[in-house]
């Protein structure tokens, strides 16, 4: 991919980020702005009084006065600036709250027929914990920008005002840094990217082999293992010191032109103040007061350049991060049809038409389906060779995927965007690889229902021949399950996802492979739960290997081998 | 504290060379800051009392202008080191304990590891180890050597200025400092705690609703599940927000103590310059001394905010620590050679009951296995067929009886020599994303294209991977790409590549064709002709391809005759 579309369309991400609360945003960074200027009365309070000190005199106004009222100003900046970090919090929030319901929206609808390009982990961890680099960048880089653009100039101003040679010395310092702050702000962006594809390819590699403990112990692989995640993380750390390095090179180089620019002035003002220079100031000789006035701003004209040196990285962070945003975005990853809401069901009778149906894999493979037709309260088994495209074809029917090509008509009306969630609404799904929530059994087996019925669950609990296993478990229903269920077999898993769609008021059931993993007795009483079902005139479409199961349906379709 | 105590240890014990040297120079940082702005305030204004004095020609400005340009420059440089050292140790030292986590981790009996939530232990690894980053850089190191800095300007200004200077100073830094330190730890403990409770029941919920997806859509449940996403979501910002506004009053109370401090100073130098016990310029030390105190609030600022996010993830990482180190499975002995003759598997008066149930899954269970033969364990689903296998595979211990592996108690085999004696090919199998030889590379390292494909032929995969293009075509996030049926039959070929004298495979050919289930079996024998296979088996092609079938009865009922 061209480098410079990429950077440009994370520039543009991160501006599309951030439009609809630039107005609050700026008003926070303005306020930090003010916060600063307010450095201004304090410095000539102070100078006021060394200077009365030096000369011998009565100050006007008293010690006492100017301690209270220097302190008053220092009060009135420490609120001002809490409300300004205030304001810049929020404007983070909403932000990056907005960016997360987009991204929740976007994925929850992705098709589950394509892999997408970034694993469910990638995705879930961009969300949670990368989108929050764009916070200090909100907080930090924007009020330090603001404060960049106002208080050097409002103290280069002060100082042509007071003393041209102190003006001409901030005015020669000050510019250099910004130009050193673009080219170190360039190697930290290449540098912080390749950071953040570190970090993203070691959460992927590391959730993958946790997930795999057992596989890896079994393999006797546990301590290459760890060996190689040893690797990856020294070679993060490698990483993020070399980010760190360039950061601290440049915050380094532009303390030391801050120490200079103040160290000069400094001296120019000594000298002055002794009598050695006598030029310089507008009312020469410069007096005391004046002299220490400007050595007090001095720093504080650096002092912004400073901290937005400081966030530079948090801009390089973020811009990689709304980048890999962009990335995402940009995949075409297929959407699912509607939006899996519940909603009220599809009238008409459920019957399901097919023509010329036709799914084209992301490897580009064709996959032409026959045509199929069944009535409401008919079996159909839908057999095939693996890869043949069995699980797709059901993930069609179900509106999970759209179909390449090819229509598909469902209670008499087309399956498109409008009436999907109407038809899924009517579904029962058994799919392949189950999935269990965090929670316990008995929330996921009613995951599809409205209401609890106890009395109905053992119902179909039993009709699918899984009492024994919820028996098993050491709190029956109210077990915690895993992330791949803890304690339950594949073939019980299977059975409790049966027990599931039994349990749910569908009229249609599609089913992926329901007997594999099942032992023959039980693969024929699911079976027998199956055809139960059937003959309540349940619509039934299974895809299986399972002979057995197949000549007990109405009828078989066979899927020829994709071209 | 308590629990930052252990974390503290491990970081310091392998890095306390780096970490002595690096606080030393934050030291030396902090004191050569306060020297600096004291000498520039104090030089300035001796410079303009000398000029009022007329005594300029007398005034030294060489060296009070040469020592600012010395603790300009040492302070920038010493910065520079100081973050370098900290930084780089503290990365190394986090990189450590992640490796030891996940060391620690993988060491969880086997019995525990389908009920890990993977994507937790995923943050234990990552996110809790990257809040424990500032643990010495933002908390330890600033404490340490602001309090050193402190002291030291507290006696060199008491001895340069006043007493009652040094008093007012340190009567308002140290118990101002200290109320905002703890102000803030003790109030964001319980939001830092539930925040980080809310993101990980985000970033779960999350990874749940992706990966469950088509089951979601198809109940109609996905909107809901997106409302229970945002739910989390929502905690997550309250808690946050909570946290920021906690940092902010700490905030406040660090800036008002500077402010007073400094205010204080002024108006005491001021009073005592008028009176005549310091001259001006002394007074003038005093203030800017107080100013300078102010730097050294800088980095403790961001630790303070980040004390409670450090203690809860501590509390975690320390937790998974002691389970790792107190729970390996430990095999001891390395065992005798085994003997040809002996049977490869006797399980003898074998009781076996999962933790937490109410009634065994073996009770005397009794089996006798000889080298090379084939036997098939049938019997109904939950008649404890894997679980036979687990034992074999010591992967479980049995309550009581005894198991022999190739004629040695299960108790004495090591763990690296059973695994390289003995394979299992449990009931689901775990693929990494990568190419298929990497996958391969799991069970033999340094694997070659002739092994690989022997081993693919033998499972009948061989077809499959060429049109993919091969050994080193890509697989996705477990094993994506391939069809359930040749993921199968990929994690088998693995297995083959061990080489094992005992092969325990669960349910070998699920999911796969009657065919290609009988291709499968006879590749197997012929890979491994000596091999002893038990296979937990309920298809008729592995019934066929045993020598012997062997039929588990359910513990409690008695097994049928003839067996």
């Amino acid at each position: 991919m061209d480098e410079r579309a990429s950077k440009a369309r994370a520039a543009a991400r991160l501006d599309g980020m951030l439009a609809p609360d630039r107005r609050r945003l700026s008003a926070a960074s303005w306020l930090t702005a003010l916060t600063s200027l307010l450095w201004i009365p304090q410095a000539a309070l102070v100078a006021g009084q060394l200077a009365a000190l030096i000369a011998d005199e009565d100050p006007f106004p008293g010690p006492l006065v100017a301690s209270v009222a220097f302190f008053a100003i220092g009060i009135l900046r420490a609120v001002l600036s809490s409300i300004a970090g205030g304001m810049a919090f929020a404007v983070a929030d909403t932000t990056l709250s907005r960016e997360r319901a987009k991204m929740l929206k976007e994925q929850a609808r992705r098709s589950p027929v394509v892999a997408g390009r970034n694993s469910s982990a990638e995705i879930a961890s961009l969300a949670a914990d990368k989108l929050d680099l764009v916070a200090p960048y909100l907080t930090r880089y924007a009020p330090a920008m603001a404060r960049t653009r106002v208080v050097p100039l409002a103290i280069l101003a002060i100082s042509f005002a007071v003393s041209w040679i102190v003006g001409v010395i901030l005015l020669v310092a000050g510019p250099l840094i910004p130009v050193f702050m673009a080219l170190v702000g360039m190697a930290a962006r290449d540098a912080s990217e390749r950071q953040m594809q570190e970090i993203g390819g070691m959460n992927a590699l590391l959730l993958e082999r946790i997930q795999a403990l057992t596989d890896l112990r079994l393999l006797d692989a546990v301590g290459r293992t760890v060996d190689d995640f040893e690797a990856a993380a020294d070679r993060l750390r490698r990483q993020t010191m070399e980010v760190l390095r360039i950061a601290f090179l440049s915050s380094t180089v532009l303390e030391l032109f801050a120490a200079i620019g103040v160290a000069l002035v400094a001296v120019y003002v000594g000298f002055a103040l002794i009598g050695e220079l006598r030029f310089g100031a507008w009312a020469t000789p410069l007096t005391a007061g004046e002299g220490i006035f400007l050595l007090l701003l001095a720093p504080d004209f650096f002092q912004p350049l400073r901290d937005l040196a400081a966030a530079w990285h948090d801009k390089a962070s973020a811009l990689a991060v709304a980048g890999e945003i962009a990335e995402m975005e940009c995949g075409h990853e297929m959407p699912m049809l509607g939006a899996g809401a519940s909603t009220a069901p599809l009238s008409g009778s459920a019957r399901i038409v097919t023509r010329d149906l036709l799914w084209t894999t992301p490897g580009g493979r064709k996959i032409h389906f026959p045509d199929i037709r069944v009535e409401a309260g008919e079996s159909l088994a839908i057999t095939g060779r693996s890869g043949s495209g069995k699980t797709t074809l059901l993930a069609l029917l179900a509106g999970l995927a759209p179909a390449t090509d090819g229509k598909i008509e469902v209670a008499g009306v087309h399956l498109d965007d409008e009436i999907a969630d109407a038809w899924r609404a009517r579904l029962g799904w058994i799919g392949q690889a189950p999935h269990f929530f965090n929670e316990s059994l008995r929330a996921n087996l009613l995951l599809s229902a409205q209401d609890r019925d106890d009395a109905r669950l053992s119902q179909a609990i039993a009709k699918a021949s899984a009492e024994g296993i919820v028996a098993a478990l050491p709190r029956g229903l109210d077990t915690q399950l895993g992330e791949t269920g803890h304690g339950v077999s594949g073939g019980e898993a299977r059975r409790l996802m049966i027990a599931r769609a039994l349990y749910s008021d569908a009229d249609v059931v599609l089913a992926d492979e329901p007997t594999a993993d099942l032992d023959e007795a039980t693969a024929k009483a699911v079976t027998e739960g199956l055809l139960a079902l059937a003959s309540r005139g349940t619509t039934l479409i299974v895809a299986t290997h399972d002979m057995e199961l197949a000549g007990r349906l109405d009828r078989i379709v066979e899927l020829e081998n994709a071209e | 504290m308590k629990t930052l105590l252990p974390i503290i240890r491990r970081i310091w014990s392998h890095e306390w060379w780096a970490l002595l040297r690096g606080t030393a120079l934050a030291m030396l940082v902090l004191i050569a800051g306060i020297a600096l702005l004291g000498l520039s305030g104090w030089f300035i204004t001796a410079a303009g009392l000398a000029g009022v004095a007329g005594a300029g020609i007398a005034f030294d400005v060489f060296r009070p202008s040469a020592g600012v340009r010395f603790l300009a420059l040492g302070r920038t440089a010493a910065r520079y080191g100081e973050r370098i050292l900290t930084h780089d140790a503290t990365l190394r030292s986090l990189a450590r304990l992640r490796v030891q986590l996940l060391a620690a981790l993988a060491n969880t009996p086997f019995a525990r590891l389908p009920a890990l939530r993977a994507s937790e232990q995923l943050n234990r690894l990552t996110r809790d180890v990257d809040a424990l980053d500032g643990v010495a850089l933002r908390l330890l190191i600033p404490i340490v050597s602001a309090l050193t800095a402190v002291a030291l300007t507290a006696a060199v200004l008491r001895f340069l200025v006043d007493p009652r200077v040094v008093t007012w100073l340190l009567s308002t830094y140290v118990p101002g400092s200290a109320l905002a330190l703890v102000f803030v730890a003790w109030r964001s403990r319980k939001p830092s705690r539930s925040g980080q409770l809310a993101l990980n029941a985000f970033r779960m919920r999350f990874v749940d609703l992706l990966r469950a997806r088509a089951d979601l859509a198809v109940s109609g449940k996905l909107a809901t599940r997106m409302e229970h996403v945002t739910a989390a979501e929502a905690r997550m910002r309250a808690a946050v927000a909570r946290t920021d506004r906690i940092e902010r009053t700490g905030g406040i109370i660090l800036s008002v103590t500077e402010s007073a401090a400094a205010a204080g100073a002024l108006l005491a130098g001021a009073m005592l310059a008028k009176t005549g016990s310091i001259d001006p310029a002394r007074a003038a030390l005093g203030f800017f001394a107080a100013l300078a105190l102010a730097e050294m609030l800088g980095p403790l600022r961001r630790g303070m905010a980040e004390i409670g996010r450090m203690t809860d993830a501590a509390r975690r990482v320390n937790r998974l620590l002691a389970t790792g180190e107190n729970s390996a499975d430990r095999i001891d002995e390395w065992p005798p050679t085994t003997r040809r003759d002996s049977p490869a598997l006797v399980m003898r008066d074998v009781r076996f009951m999962h933790p937490g149930a109410e009634a065994p899954v073996l009770d005397r269970f009794e089996l006798k296995i000889g080298a090379g033969e084939i036997v098939a364990l049938v019997g109904p689903s939950g008649s404890g067929k894997s679980t036979i296998l687990h034992l074999a595979a010591r992967m479980l211990d049995p309550d009581e009886g005894q198991v022999e592996i190739l004629g040695i108690a299960a108790r004495k085999w090591s763990e690296p020599a059973l695994r390289e004696a003995v394979a299992l090919l449990p009931q689901r199998s775990a693929l990494l994303s990568g190419t298929i030889r990497d996958a391969l590379a799991l069970a033999r390292p340094d694997i070659d294209d002739r092994e690989a494909w022997s081993a693919l032929t033998a499972v009948a995969l061989d077809r499959a991977v060429q049109e993919r293009g091969g050994v080193d075509s890509r697989l996705g996030e477990s094993g994506a790409g391939l069809s359930g049926g040749e993921r199968r039959r990929l994690a088998l070929a693995r297995v083959l590549l061990r080489r094992p004298s005992l092969l325990l495979l669960d349910e070998p050919t699920e999911g796969l064709d009657r065919e290609t289930a009988r291709n499968v079996l006879a590749g197997i024998r012929g890979y491994l002709p000596d091999a002893t296979i038990v296979l937990a088996s309920h298809r008729a092609a592995e019934r066929e391809f045993a020598d012997r079938v062997h039929y588990v009865a359910p513990a409690g009922s008695p097994a049928p005759p003839g067996n």
